[in-house]
């Protein structure tokens, strides 16, 4: 944690989170990332036990129970606290949460990473769509052989689409992998800053179309299945 | 989070839905979506003269972009082309109310505006015998 000055007593901190002179609460700086909060690297492969240790260790330290009988200012940054622990907590725990943190995290130092629209994909979700209207239209006043013949082949579709969410998954988990193997040999954030840079706009692209085939597939298994 | 009773209008009567050819001479077709949401919006224009003549849309996600993109296609007609890609995202906002968590449906809604005037002014450059016939049409 960078020194900064006390809040209370002007004295220069120099513990992590309590001031050495008069022992008060110190706030977390705003600009402290998640992954340093929780005293993990920057990588993806995470020590969930770890995470979970620091978590339990960092609550004991700020929750507003201990700080019930000390004043304002000491509860108020013991409450801010313990919220950016859970926010940081829950974040990384998830794998997903944690790709996309890391995402905004890194992209804040070289601008922006944003993909190509998946055009294609596009496509092909708003023919499936249009199936889908036709589909819904006919459950009202309904040529039966027609839905049974829309129903059997959405479901083929839906199939294919879940498929190839499998394989998104698998190439997101070498993503990840190929990020820390960078992250590991070159830690600084300007090192293979090209090389990284790619590997997170892969992740960014394998990210987004994921959602929009999941949209899909759940209006799929909604309406048709 | 309730919603202003503009963008429950527009997505009880959503207007202008439906399409055009994308082949069809003077249309300009853009699709867009949003990553956070899996929201998809397709927009699309006619142009006769440099004037939009007709506008139509698709969406598949929320009422707000439901709405927004309803709103975009009537503003759009009677436009011209360069009156189009004027129009902001912040204009959509205030028209409808909308929420800050739904404020990326605007900014689809005006992506989708621009990459529509884009690819129409791409197929009139590479055609542009065949754009002058759709406007004498």
């Amino acid at each position: 944690m960078a020194r900064s000055m006390c809040w209370h007593c002007q004295s220069e901190v120099k513990g992590e989170y309590m001031c050495g002179q008069c022992v008060k609460v110190q706030p977390l700086s705003k600009d402290l990332d998640y992954f340093t909060c929780m005293r993990l690297p920057r990588l993806l492969d995470i020590d969930q036990e770890k995470l979970q240790e620091t978590f339990y260790d960092l609550s004991r330290t700020f929750h507003p129970d201990f700080y019930s009988n000390k004043d304002d200012q000491e509860q108020i940054i013991s409450l801010g606290n313990s919220a950016l622990l859970n926010t940081a907590y829950r974040t990384l725990k998830d794998p997903i949460q944690r790709a996309e943190y890391l995402i905004r995290l890194e992209a804040g130092s070289v601008k922006e990473i944003r993909s190509n629209p998946p055009a294609d994909l596009f496509d092909e979700i708003l023919e499936l769509q249009e199936d889908l209207e036709e589909y819904r239209s006919l459950s009202t006043d309904g040529d039966k052989a027609r839905m049974e013949e829309l129903r059997q082949k959405l479901n083929v579709n839906r199939e294919a689409l879940e498929q190839r969410q499998a394989q998104m998954e698998s190439s997101l988990k070498k993503k990840f992998s190929e990020w820390d193997v960078l992250q590991r040999q070159s830690p600084q954030s300007t090192d293979a800053r090209e090389e990284k840079d790619a590997v997170l706009k892969g992740m960014q692209e394998i990210l987004s179309d994921k959602t929009y085939v999941r949209n899909i597939v759940n209006d799929l298994i909604e309406t048709a299945s | 989070m309730a919603y202003s009773e503009k963008v429950i209008d527009h997505y009880n009567n959503p207007r202008n839905m439906g399409s055009f050819k994308k082949e069809e001479d003077g249309v300009g077709t853009g699709i867009v979506g949003a990553p956070e949401c899996g929201d998809v919006m397709k927009l699309q224009i006619k142009v006769e003269n440099d004037t939009i003549v007709d506008a139509k849309f698709k969406t598949f996600g929320c009422g707000s972009a439901i709405a927004s993109s309803s709103l975009a296609t009537e503003w759009l007609k009677g436009k011209t082309v360069e009156e189009a890609g004027k129009i902001k995202n912040t204009e959509i906002v205030q028209e409808l109310n909308l929420p800050p968590v739904k404020i990326h449906c605007s900014v689809l809604a005006e992506d989708a505006i621009k990459s529509a005037l884009n690819d129409y002014k791409k197929k009139a450059e590479e055609s542009p015998k065949v754009e002058s016939a759709a406007s004498s049409s």
